[in-house]
């Protein structure tokens, strides 16, 4: 989410700064409103999808007695959230990466949303709500979601005479063949500094990096789902067929555009950034469905998503909740959010919206989001964020540049990350299986 | 003449001054001196006694940490304990120690070096080579990081494309180089100044002591050597102090580096190891102790480095 914000600050800069201006002035003007006495309130919301400013539109003239005002967050704004909770500044609503979750909840910064929404679960695919359920409690709404499908170049496949791989196993003699007929050209790349494309490998693998085991965490991060993940990446590392690069440099966008990575498994976020970078590729992409272990397999990997949360300290926690249930599983805001925000929800609803399932020119008129859809309701329930998620992060990106290096096995970055893990929740005081 | 320039002014105010004193007179500076005082308190002093309070306290959770009993603690030096054993943040000292054995002298000695030119007669279009020298010290350093990046990065980079194409494999984001690919921007950056603080000593120094040698038959670069470097040590000390501090805090540059290598770890320099600690672990009070711990460091190293010159000059 940090990357998505960070590529959409890049080109709103000056107009955050406007934006931010915008937002004091009328953060002081709402309280006005509120404090005349007719029971409305107004809800402060800080957040970064596109659309949301059009769905709130809706929502303020449907509901004079909940106004919602959209603060646009860009930079390093999200870097503020934490003090402003912890001061009581924060506003009623803020949208956040998932996998920041648990480590607000241990510092008491998101309210126990289980009675308010606790019943949407239905709403939303098993993944989605695994992922903001901790300890049966329900911690934040989500918003949108990004299951991975494979992004393959139809160019290259067909030039070499290459059928697109659907299990694993396929994809290594893939990547070989690939390498034989052209030695400059690799089936992926192994970006060590991307390590959303790590998880939602695991993640398919119905793995995860933390559990709750009763009244204790457990670290999963050398866990055999990760092992046998890790197995392959060496195979695809060791042989040389993966071009090594971190994401989102310019070098890697270079690669990208001088065709020599033929496929990207990734998230339903990524198609719209790699139409951002790499223009001039449009027509020679294709999507299907991620490779599986065993042929007759669905299951898929997911990405980073975002949820929704309400602060603790809000004293609107109905408003906000209610506010939330609509903009995110409503057909008609999941609509707006699809249509004007390039949304992929979390939401069942929109999953099976018409304004989802469109063609799209980039991909030469493929309806990409079909199998995007399929892989959404095919992500296992497995994967569970811990309080250490963003040190853990932080860790393995760099146990992964040694085994970039060559300096150690996948296998070894993970027993040190996992061992990482363990202590940093150990050193909080928090139980550790 | 400059103090023949002073002495009238002196003659004319000081009947007032004599007039004026008592009270308001004594008063006077600590007002001048206020507003300095207070911002120096409230964002410099205050900070640093806060940080060093709350470096003695650790949050105590228990179980899974979701039952909100979060209880500040009283821990004496349990984080500088953890600190000192992080064996990360401890390898960033040693990181940088390494980088400043190499970065600073080198640094300097160009400095030193242009400075010296600058100051003889040998330079023509003097204001606009030193203009040049000192323009990347304008730009900000993580723009600079920003620039180096595009020319470090493969494919991207018409130096490394050009040496490629002569058939040199370099490669400037290697974790053996990316260190010294770091230094480099520093000294492009730092260069420019030190120069001018360098220059501006030499500039100071009387004309009339380079007369004195050129008759007694020193060349120019003896003059440089035995006269030049001599009188200008002091600020040749305040501009190594300064370096070493600036190494010490390393930050703004290797934290950009970092979105294109990951050559460049978390805790690469003790400074991104305590922001690694504070933001993304979200513990304030460890990192707390880590920045006193570097805090401490540098007040060692700079007193070690003003003894050091000291006793040297003394023993001149």
């Amino acid at each position: 989410m940090a990357r998505r914000t960070r590529l959409l600050s890049a080109t709103a800069v000056v107009a955050g700064a406007s934006l931010a201006l915008v937002g004091c002035s009328s953060g002081s003007s709402s309280d006005d409103t509120a404090g005349s006495g007719d029971g409305a309130v107004t809800l402060q919301f800080w957040g970064w999808a596109t659309g949301l400013e059009q769905a709130i539109e809706v929502w303020n003239e449907e509901n004079p007695d909940i106004q919602v005002d959209f603060f646009r967050m860009t930079g390093d704004d999200g870097a503020k959230i934490p003090a402003a909770i912890d001061n009581g500044t924060a506003p009623d609503v803020v949208q956040m990466s998932v996998h920041s979750i648990p480590s607000h909840v241990i510092a008491n910064r998101l309210t126990d949303l289980t009675e308010q929404v606790g019943d949407l679960e239905d709403e939303f695919t098993p993944a989605s709500w695994a992922n903001v359920t901790f300890d049966d409690k329900t911690y934040a709404v989500p918003q949108d979601f990004g299951p991975n499908a494979l992004m393959y170049r139809t160019d290259i496949f067909e030039q070499y005479g290459l059928t697109v791989p659907t299990t694993w196993t396929e994809y290594l003699e893939t990547a070989r063949a690939l390498k034989a007929a052209n030695p400059n050209a690799y089936i992926a790349q192994m970006s060590p500094n991307e390590t959303g494309y790590w998880i939602a490998d695991v993640w398919q693998n119905e793995g995860t990096w933390f559990g709750i085991d009763g009244d204790a965490w457990t670290v999963d991060v050398d866990d055999e789902a990760s092992q046998e993940v890790a197995e392959r990446w060496q195979t695809l590392l060791d042989e040389d067929l993966v071009k090594v690069v971190d994401m989102w440099t310019p070098q890697y966008w270079a690669e990208v555009n001088a065709g020599n990575i033929a496929t990207i498994n990734y998230a339903a976020w990524f198609p719209a950034l790699l139409e951002a970078n790499a223009g001039d590729l449009a027509g020679k992409w294709g999507v299907a469905p991620s490779p599986v272990d065993e042929a007759g397999s669905t299951a898929a990997g997911a990405g980073d998503s975002s949820v929704d949360v309400i602060p603790t300290g809000t004293e609107n926690v109905a408003q906000a909740a209610e506010f939330l249930t609509w903009l995110n599983t409503s057909p008609e805001a999941l609509d707006i959010l699809i249509t004007d925000g390039s949304m992929f929800p979390a939401a069942t609803t929109g999953l099976a919206s018409e304004a989802l399932a469109q063609p799209n020119d980039y991909f030469g008129g493929q309806v990409i989001n079909d199998v995007f859809v399929q892989a959404a309701e095919n992500v296992p329930a497995s994967w569970v964020d811990g309080p250490v998620y963003d040190l853990v992060q932080d860790n393995i990106k760099d146990e992964f540049a040694k085994v970039a290096n060559k300096q150690q096995t996948f296998a070894e970055a993970l027993a040190a990350t996992a061992a990482y893990a363990k202590d940093q929740l150990e050193s909080q005081g928090l139980n550790v299986k | 003449m400059t103090t023949t320039a002073a002495v009238p002014t002196v003659a004319r105010t000081s009947p007032r001054r004599r007039r004026g004193v008592g009270g308001g007179q004594r008063r006077a500076p600590y007002a001048f001196l206020a507003p300095f005082l207070g911002l120096f308190a409230v964002f410099t002093l205050a900070p640093i006694l806060l940080a060093v309070y709350s470096s003695f306290f650790q949050v105590k959770r228990s179980g899974l940490g979701f039952g909100g009993d979060n209880t500040l603690t009283f821990v004496g030096f349990d984080n500088y304990v953890r600190a000192i054993g992080d064996s990360g943040f401890v390898a960033g000292f040693g990181r940088m120690l390494g980088y400043g054995v190499v970065q600073v002298p080198l640094m300097l000695g160009l400095a030193l070096v242009l400075a010296l030119l600058f100051d003889s007669a040998v330079v023509r279009w003097k204001p606009f080579f030193q203009l040049s020298v000192f323009l990347p010290y304008a730009v900000p350093s993580v723009v600079a990081a920003l620039i180096w990046g595009f020319l470090y990065q493969p494919r991207v980079s018409p130096i490394v494309e050009g040496l490629h194409a002569m058939g040199v494999p370099v490669d400037f984001l290697a974790p053996g180089t990316v260190l010294w690919s770091l230094a480099n921007v520093a000294v492009w950056s730092v260069t420019g100044v030190n120069m001018v603080i360098l220059f501006s000593a030499l500039q100071s120094v009387p004309r009339e002591i380079y007369e004195a040698a050129r008759i007694d038959g020193a060349s120019e670069l003896r003059t440089a050597l035995f006269i030049k470097i001599p009188m200008i040590a002091p600020s040749l000390v305040l501009t190594f102090l300064f370096s070493i501090i600036g190494t010490m805090q390393l930050f703004n540059e290797p934290m950009t580096m970092r979105a294109i290598t990951s050559n460049i770890s978390g805790d690469y320099t003790p400074n991104m190891a305590i922001f690694q600690t504070t933001t993304l672990g979200g513990d304030a009070n460890l990192g707390s102790a880590m920045a006193v711990v570097l805090g401490l460091v540098i007040f060692v190293l700079s007193l070690v480095v003003q003894k050091a010159t000291n006793r040297k000059r003394g023993a001149q």
